[in-house]
């Protein structure tokens, strides 16, 4: 009998019920809600849904040594996490969003890249803040690229400049990607008058093939020269788009845009939530990075509309930009753009400015790219 | 014809691996000599013999079997580095020791010839001629002091020649407690304005660049279009058939806008039929209507329809 019992109390020492503590409930909790949002409010499911779970996977209490948690060395989880650590998932996500994604828009109305450009001044003002906290200046870079609204971005940085901080920071990231509706629409509407809300934009011109394949081609050569240190994201995003537009690699593109950034998408996802283990993720600095991601956004947002407003000076007539793009020089595509467009028609029901925004939009991930490539050339 | 294309591909592949297995050897160096030992690391057996310390400056493994180590210029083959031994190779900048006993058969990393002050040392590649590298060793090295060859520079991909009373045999010659970029840049710029305009303007930069670039792709190819007279007789032609409708441009746009599916397919046939005169199709009423199936559904046309029509 005594054996009975003293088996029954070694195997209650393995259960999670024996090794919980009140963080490891909290992180399942905030997994839950993960998944609730995702699946009730539709806000990026693709990514809530996999990051919520993980996030219960990777906080469900175990005895150390068992070798199945995401930071023992040789475990299932540790070996899917490799990629997240290595960094070699974000680039493939990059390979397929560039399979997806038509540069048409911006190709056609080049100039809008400088408001891509400008938003981008979220992640350096994020990063101007992170240090003011006492965040170390590697740190700080990390943090800061939560600005560029680009998830895969954050992850790859963050994994070379501060892994510890990795799986606050994706949290992050991909949580104020999901609320870009909340927190664009009302800076927008803050920042911008009646009038400036219904300017109209002329429709943009067809872009030829032939342009369509010369920009990956170019755009890589250019920005892969001035920043080498973004060449495994620019080198994936430019390749994924020349698959995209070459017309002669059709099934590649559809892998890359389909299949692949699928499989990518759901263990990137995973593993980044289960490595939000509570002893490493419930901390005084993940609500500090929650706080600087949140000004992040809202620094991009701001800058971007302000940046519109003050170019319009020297515009005349029909060259005027409708402000109301300016929020989308983030790089969360196409949900930015596509809060470019709802705002605009509330002014104006037949003021389309969807395709005017993915000029920027697409810009932003660009640019967001080139800004990871800079804190990785100063801070790696 | 097409074996010969391949013969003449193989050929080209092999010389370019001949030439890329050469351009890895060029990244060895003699990293540090010591010649006198008397209080330093010992051997697998237990002496205390000069070394070489060979230094890999490269971001990739290179593999050294082959080549050679000599103190004389008149016989750079003086001791052949076992190309057989798996351990011939060097990790990115890493470093790996020669001990220098005078007796190649204790294995691989022992040479056949012991150190001498006032010699020069080579590292010759595999084809037995090449110097990849060369040290000279002063005579007046005093004991237990080695030449060492200390990265500089900001990519430490430069090297100067000193003698240290350190010598650091097998690890890294720089400096041990160089500081990170992320400690630099927390002394230098601790507030992290610097790098914020560093970083904004080459953003702005390179996008300003690529912006250019595309405006002036843009003018050039709504140019192109304009000039040849080709087109406009083609558009003129078409006028006249008059089918050139909204409808056909919308198809033509479709067909060249969709990249993948059959539906290319379709809509170039389409838009070339209707652009060609027509008359293939029947008068569509325009108006679709669906009606529910009854029954079953085994002798449906639709039932022999691929479903992939690729």
């Amino acid at each position: 009998m005594s054996t009975i019992i003293e088996n029954l109390r070694q195997f209650w020492y393995f259960t999670g019920f024996a090794n919980a503590t009140w963080q490891n409930f909290a992180m399942i909790f905030i997994g839950i809600v993960f998944i609730t949002i995702a699946i009730k409010k539709g806000w990026e499911p693709l990514l809530l849904v996999p990051i919520g779970f993980g996030m219960i996977i990777g906080n469900i209490p175990m005895f150390p040594g068992l070798n199945i948690g995401v930071y023992e060395d040789g475990s299932v989880l540790n070996t899917l996490y490799q990629g997240v650590k290595q960094g070699w998932y974000p680039p493939l996500i990059f390979l397929g969003i560039g399979a997806m994604t038509d540069f048409s828009a911006l190709i056609s109305q080049p100039r809008l890249l400088l408001i891509g450009a400008a938003a981008q001044t979220g992640i350096f003002g994020a990063y101007l803040l992170a240090l003011l906290l006492g965040f170390d200046p590697n740190q700080a870079g990390a943090i800061g690229i939560i600005g560029g609204a680009d998830g895969p971005t954050a992850i790859f940085l963050s994994s070379k400049l501060a892994p510890d901080l990795m799986g606050a920071i994706a949290v992050s990231a991909y949580s104020y990607m999901a609320l870009v509706p909340v927190i664009q629409r009302p800076i927008m509407l803050a920042l911008t008058t009646k009038k400036e809300r219904l300017i109209r934009m002329p429709a943009p011109r067809v872009v030829s093939q032939k342009e369509k394949i010369i920009f990956p081609v170019v755009g890589f050569l250019l920005t892969a020269f001035i920043v080498p240190s973004g060449l495994p994201l620019l080198g994936m995003l430019f390749f994924g788009n020349l698959l995209k537009e070459s017309g002669v690699t059709r099934r590649l593109a559809e892998t890359a845009r389909g299949p692949l950034i699928d499989v990518v998408t759901t263990l990137i996802g995973l593993t980044v939530g289960a490595s939000t283990q509570a002893d490493k993720f419930l901390t005084g600095n993940s609500l500090k990075i929650f706080l600087l991601g949140l000004l992040s956004f809202v620094i991009a947002t701001t800058v971007g509309v302000l940046f519109v407003k003050f170019w319009n000076l020297f515009l005349k007539g029909d060259r005027k930009i409708n402000p109301l793009i300016g929020n989308a020089g983030v790089s969360a595509v196409p949900d930015s753009a596509r809060v470019s467009e709802i705002v605009g028609r509330e002014f104006d029901p037949n003021n389309h400015l969807l395709m005017h925004a993915m000029g920027p939009n697409v810009a932003g991930v660009i640019g967001s790219a080139v800004a990871a490539g800079i804190l990785l050339g100063f801070l790696g | 014809m097409r074996n010969y294309r391949i013969f003449i591909l193989s050929i080209l592949s092999l010389l370019a691996s001949a030439t890329l297995s050469a351009q890895n050897l060029t990244d060895l160096l003699i990293g540090e000599v010591l010649v006198e030992n008397t209080c330093g690391i010992e051997d697998g057996f237990g002496q205390r013999n000069g070394w070489i310390e060979l230094f890999n400056t490269s971001s990739g493994t290179v593999k050294f079997g082959g080549c050679y180590l000599s103190d004389d210029k008149s016989d750079l083959k003086k001791y052949h580095i076992p190309t057989s031994d798996r351990a011939a190779q060097i990790g990115p900048r890493q470093s790996i020791v020669f001990y220098a006993s005078g007796n190649a058969t204790q294995g691989t990393f022992y040479t056949n010839f012991q150190l001498r002050k006032g010699s020069t040392i080579y590292l010759v590649s595999n084809d037995g001629r090449t110097i990849i590298d060369q040290v000279e060793i002063p005579s007046d090295l005093p004991a237990d002091c080695s030449v060492v060859r200390i990265p500089t520079g900001i990519r430490g991909m430069d090297f100067v020649s000193e003698i240290s009373s350190k010598p650091t045999p097998g690890s890294y010659n720089g400096d041990v407690d160089a500081k990170t970029k992320s400690q630099i840049m927390k002394e230098t710029d601790p507030h992290g304005f610097v790098l914020t305009l560093i970083a904004v303007l080459v953003v702005f930069t390179a996008l300003i660049i690529l912006a250019f670039i595309f405006g002036w792709i843009g003018r050039l190819n709504k140019r192109e279009k304009g000039a040849p007279k080709k087109v406009k007789k083609v558009k003129k032609a078409a006028l006249q058939e008059g089918s050139m409708t909204p409808e056909i441009a919308a198809a033509i746009s479709m067909a060249l806008s969709q990249e993948f599916g059959g539906e290319v397919y379709a809509a170039i046939a389409l838009a070339l039929d209707d652009y060609l005169g027509g008359g293939v199709h029947d008068a569509e009423s325009f108006v679709i209507t669906i009606n529910p199936t009854q029954g079953s559904t085994w002798a449906d046309k639709a039932q022999n329809f691929r479903q992939l029509p690729r």
